[in-house]
């Protein structure tokens, strides 16, 4: 994404005063969550019905069925509101599932690297450079548009750049743990290495990680709606922000509520996870990437 | 200094290599054959295989790979299978466009940014500075797509004042490029504002301002040169980044850029013109990266010292 | 870093953002009464590529710049009639394997020399030496120069649709090799037109052939330019920017109805939306369940929604304007009965239908298909596919359900249900041996009322089978500033330019 570097470094500063300013933005988390969970279930709404009688009605017209739209409706007569509800479900999934992977990889990789050093380090650390060469959407973009569409072609895009920023942090853990005395003791005493690093050294991650994670999901929800938005990665039959508000283009001059709601909805949750991240990066302070 | 750049300059050339592996793969391992595309549905399978052998295609995959690593050596890479130009050429004639967006949007950026990052970093940890910190996390968590969009509806449909999208004259430049502004620019703050902060604690700025100068004129005959530095590389590799990275916002306002050709050209399983345009915009960001990192220690006589 | 390096730099950046900046600057304006009559058009096919024999780029592109730059033998008027164009006549043997075309006297090339038969034949060789998506349509089929004014053509099997065939044949000088990316960079012209500059998908701009045989155009340039995005494709033809655009969608109309100085017309093309279903399919075997597939959708509501200027219902396989075109009794909408047959036959309700298609444009029309069958029950996995995969999959059958829209070459039955329904053309995994005996009979005969007799009984079964469904006939929409007059409003895209012209505003 073009937008990683600045996010996650040149945060350091301005974490004096700052206690309670992540109160705000997890609590609008925490209702988009809420959202994502409970939404569907008191929101009844199927992509597939199409009623074309409702067509491009505005922001709170009465529908031909007696009821009213709350955001209006799109080209197919279906609702916009139910459909940035509807959204958050894909975006948090994604999202989640995305950063999942990514940490899960990214650690492991970084502390292997880390731990190891030497040659594997050189490698993974080539590696990382070669992703690196090419801007992280493209490269979502090429993987994602030459397979099927579907949920785990777009997790699988998303990550092959994902992981990097976790594994470089989790490796300059490692590395500086590494040193300490009770890990030498410990491998004097004969403890396995994998042991080594899972109970004595990973512990050490956690909270960084935590904050690199916030931010990591910001930016992958920002490019699965950069994605779809391209018409990229997720199959028709989906419901996501992105494919809703490349919908509405067309219509912008005559409907503009359908690229409006859901782009706003959008940033209203990446703002305050970014707002969220900011804050953890500051208390933990040693979430950054380069 | 030198065997710095020597190094580094070997490091770029392994990293191009590896990033030419990773497309040529990519694109192999994808279902869909390109003479089937050239050829249409009613083609024969005696003609498909002809066209096959034509494009080299039927010959084996290691073959295919060598001779496409000579080629890129030359910065050739075959004809476009869809557009009647080399593939090379294809890119290039898309370059320009990507560029005067690309560079367009960097001096924005670099104007607000410094701007703002000079009001944030001068009193670190005053409420301006918290303000600003603040402004710049949300500038930079917008969908770039829908700040397009949304300043089309503005400034294009409402006020009528910039044409909605495409390329055809001075003034569709702007909308794209302020677009592209929002997260660029919230990055140069950002980095304008910790060199500028930590400069400003340094004991000869605290001296100056004890000697009685006002803090902007320290800012302006002393600080800013030093903060500039960071500026600067952040400044290359997101311009790097945004040579094919801008293809959301080039979808937006139908701007002809790299990032377009290539999303067209995989979805015709083009390969010359995939291979060529990655790879175009991968040794321009290695490039890039390089000439950072040799300024940086060029400027940083720690970093010189150290190698 | 001194403070007036830094400056340097950025003194540097300016330089270069002026100078690039030039590369976009110099487009506009063009189409203004001040350069004389120059139209500036923007429809819906890009140009990739001009060699007309060529396999590379997208062969509508190809046709589209083709005709405008090359001559050809004879070719489809706006409503599809063929009519004489390098060629003044043309007539069969009684078996219809021969065809002699007559070429009009004293034809040239832009350049001075003399268009002869023997071009004819060279182009013809050379499109059959490429091997590109062109040849397979004359299979057997060779050219010979009988005169410098005859050309003769052989096919070993009667072939009474060549002369339509023979329209995608663009006539060049004889001497161009099969490979030639730099001679098309400015080729000789025997069309209306030549090329002054070519950028691949973006922009073909031309001036008028002195030499072409139908008088010079009244243009002083012919710009056809590729805008991708139909907002400002929309943008430029209000400001005066672009002055001919075709292929605007339905719910752009009304706006441009209202707005002066323009004027909007729809006309209806040859191609209709053609949703096969694969008969291979065990649940879609029986025509009964194809048939109830089809009454279950409410394509009249659909279409007058979402197509209200260019949609049109169908009432045959065929599109009215193309020969062989016999009307059917529609088939109405009716879900209930739909439902019960399905049950009848034992549909499997829980398995959902695979439904693909290629260009996104069609993406809502299929999703209110699919909106249809839910209603019933019936469920349906919309897949849209790359152009590259959707090719591969259609050939190779892994779909139960097809869209294209699907236009008929040459405005001839032959290249329709000749081509894609017998059993062995294996597109639709429908095998009805009745159907091949009608459509070889029809492929050979001779005399066209029969033809057309045979073509009419072949429409009928392929209809009443549910081979697919048939909705829509869609129609081209043009806009354009009323300045502008004299070209035709082509049924399938390709506006002839050769008798425009532009009166001052």
């Amino acid at each position: 994404m073009t937008v990683m570097p600045g996010f996650i470094s040149g945060l350091a500063a301005a974490r004096r005063a700052r206690r309670h300013s992540g109160l705000v933005p997890a609590v609008v988390i925490g209702l988009y969550l809420l959202v994502a969970v409970a939404g569907p279930l008191l929101i009844a709404y199927d992509p597939v019905q199409t009623p074309l009688e409702n067509r491009l009605l505005p922001p709170g017209a009465a529908t031909s069925t007696g009821g009213t739209n709350l955001l209006g409706t799109d080209a197919l007569g279906r609702d916009v509101f139910a459909q940035v509800v509807y959204g958050a479900r894909t975006s948090v999934l994604i999202g989640l599932t995305t950063v999942a992977v990514c940490l899960v990889a990214g650690v492991a990789i970084g502390c292997i690297a880390g731990y190891y050093r030497g040659w594997v380090d050189s490698v993974l650390t080539r590696l990382v450079d070669i992703l690196q060469a090419f801007p992280g959407i493209l490269l979502a973009i090429v993987i994602a548009g030459v397979f099927t569409p579907s949920l785990w072609v777009i997790i699988l895009a998303l990550s092959v750049t994902g992981w990097i920023s976790f594994a470089r942090m989790a490796r300059s853990v490692v590395l500086s743990v590494r040193e300490r005395y009770w890990i030498d003791a410990a491998r004097l005493m004969g403890v396995r290495p994998r042991r080594l690093l899972g109970r004595h050294i990973m512990p050490f991650t956690v909270g960084p990680l935590v904050a690199m994670a916030t931010l990591e999901f910001a930016l992958v929800v920002l490019a699965e709606a950069g994605l779809s938005f391209l018409g990229i990665g997720l199959p028709a039959s989906s419901v996501s922000w992105g494919q809703t508000v490349a919908n509405g283009k067309e219509y912008l001059s005559s409907a503009w509520w359908i690229s409006a709601a859901p782009g706003l909805a959008l940033s209203v949750l990446v703002v305050s996870v970014g707002l969220l991240g900011d804050t953890l990066t500051a208390r933990y302070g040693r979430a950054r990437s380069r | 200094m030198l065997t710095l750049v020597i190094r580094r300059l070997l490091a770029g050339v392994i990293v191009l290599w590896g990033a030419a592996t990773l497309v040529f793969l990519i694109v192999r391992v994808v279902p869909g054959d390109p003479a089937t595309v050239l050829l249409g549905p009613d083609a024969e399978p005696g003609q498909i295989a002809a066209m096959r052998a034509q494009l080299g295609l039927d010959r084996p995959l290691l073959l295919q790979y060598w001779d496409y690593l000579g080629q890129a050596l030359h910065l050739e890479f075959g004809d476009s299978y869809r557009l009647a130009a080399s593939a090379m050429d294809a890119v290039l004639s898309r370059l320009p466009a990507t560029i005067d967006l690309t560079l367009t949007s960097a001096v924005i950026s670099v104007f607000a940014g410094l701007l703002l990052g000079s009001a944030a970093g001068i009193r670190a940890g005053s409420g301006q500075d918290r303000i600003v910190t603040t402004l710049t996390i949300v500038l930079q968590s917008f969908p770039t797509f829908w700040i397009g969009i949304m300043l089309i509806l503005v400034f294009a449909l409402g006020l009528r004042l910039l044409p909605t999208s495409g390329a055809q004259s001075l003034s569709s430049l702007v909308l794209p490029a302020v677009t592209l502004s929002f997260p660029f620019t919230a990055i140069v703050a950002r980095v304008a504002r910790s060199g500028i902060a930590e400069a400003m604690a340094e004991p000869y700025v605290q001296t100056a301002l004890s000697k009685g100068l006002t803090p902007r004129e320290v800012l302006t005959g002393h600080v800013l040169r030093n903060a500039l530095i960071p500026v600067i590389t952040v400044v290359g590799l997101q311009v790097g980044a945004l040579l094919g990275g801008a293809v959301v916002v080039e979808n937006v306002f139908a701007w002809p850029g790299l990032g377009t050709l290539i999303v067209e050209s995989v979805g015709n399983r083009d390969y010359a013109v995939v291979q060529a345009a990655t790879l175009t915009i991968a040794a321009i960001i290695v490039l890039l990266s390089l000439v950072a990192d040799l300024l940086y220690a060029q400027l940083d006589p720690r970093i010189r010292a150290a190698s | 870093m001194s403070i007036t390096t830094s400056l340097r730099a950025a003194g540097l950046l300016a330089i270069v953002l002026t100078v690039s900046a030039c590369s976009i600057g110099s487009g506009g304006g063009a189409g203004q009464t001040a350069a004389g009559q120059a139209i500036v058009a923007s429809g819906t096919f890009v140009i990739d590529n001009i060699d007309p024999g060529s396999a590379q780029g997208g062969s509508a592109g190809k046709e589209l710049a083709g005709q405008q730059i090359y001559g050809r033998l004879a070719k489809p008027d706006a409503s599809g009639k063929l009519v004489p164009d390098l060629a003044e006549a043309w007539k069969s043997s009684a078996d219809a394997k021969s065809w002699d075309f007559t070429l009009r006297g004293g034809l040239k090339f832009s350049d001075g020399s003399p268009l002869t038969a023997e071009d004819v034949v060279a182009s013809f060789d050379r499109l059959i030496q490429i091997n590109g998506p062109y040849a397979a349509n004359y299979k057997g089929v060779t050219a010979k120069a009988s005169s410098d004014i005859t050309v003769t053509f052989t096919a070993q099997a009667p072939d009474p649709a060549l002369p339509s065939k023979l329209t995608t044949l663009f006539v060049l000088p004889s001497g161009v090799p099969a490979d030639a990316a730099t001679y098309f960079a400015k080729p000789v012209a025997s069309g209306p037109f030549m090329v002054e500059s070519f950028k691949p998908s973006s922009e073909l701009k031309m001036v008028p052939n002195p030499n072409y045989w139908g008088g010079t155009p009244k243009v002083t340039s012919l710009t056809i330019r590729s805008i991708p995005d139909m907002a400002a494709k929309l943008a430029a033809l209000k400001t005066g920017e672009v002055d001919v655009v075709w292929g605007v969608p339905d719910d752009q109309i009304p706006a441009l109805q209202s707005g002066t100085g323009l004027k909007v017309e729809a006309v209806p093309s040859n191609g209709n939306f053609t949703m096969w279903f694969n008969s291979g399919t065990p649940s879609l075997k029986e025509a009964k369940v194809r048939k109830a597939l089809w009454q279950a959708v409410d394509f009249q509501t659909i279409i007058k929604q979402l197509y209200p200027v260019t949609g049109q219902p169908a009432d045959s396989p065929l599109a009215p304007t193309v020969f062989g075109y016999a009307p059917q009794t529609p088939i109405a909408h009716d879900p209930g009965a739909a439902k019960k047959a399905l049950e009848e036959a034992g549909y499997p309700f829980d398995k959902p239908l695979r439904l693909q298609f290629g260009q996104a444009q069609f993406k809502p029309f299929l999703q209110a298909v699919v909106s249809s069958w839910a209603k019933i029950g019936v469920k349906a996995d919309l897949l849209q596919k790359e152009q590259a995969v959707f090719i591969e999959d259609l050939l190779a059958m892994k779909w139960d359900v097809n869209f294209q829209l699907l236009g008929t070459a040459g405005y001839d039955a032959a290249t329709n249900l000749g081509r894609l329904y017998p059993c062995a053309a294996k597109r639709t995994g429908y095998c009805n041996p009745d159907l091949d005996e009608l459509l070889a009979q029809a492929g050979s005969a001779t005399d066209q009322n029969e033809r057309k007799e045979l073509y009419a009984q072949a429409s009928k079964i392929i209809w009443e089978d549910a081979v697919g469904m048939f909705p829509m006939t869609s129609k081209v929409s043009y806009v354009w500033n009323e300045n502008v007059s004299g070209f035709t409003l082509d049924a399938l895209g390709y506006p002839d330019f050769s008798k425009a012209s532009e009166w001052g505003n």
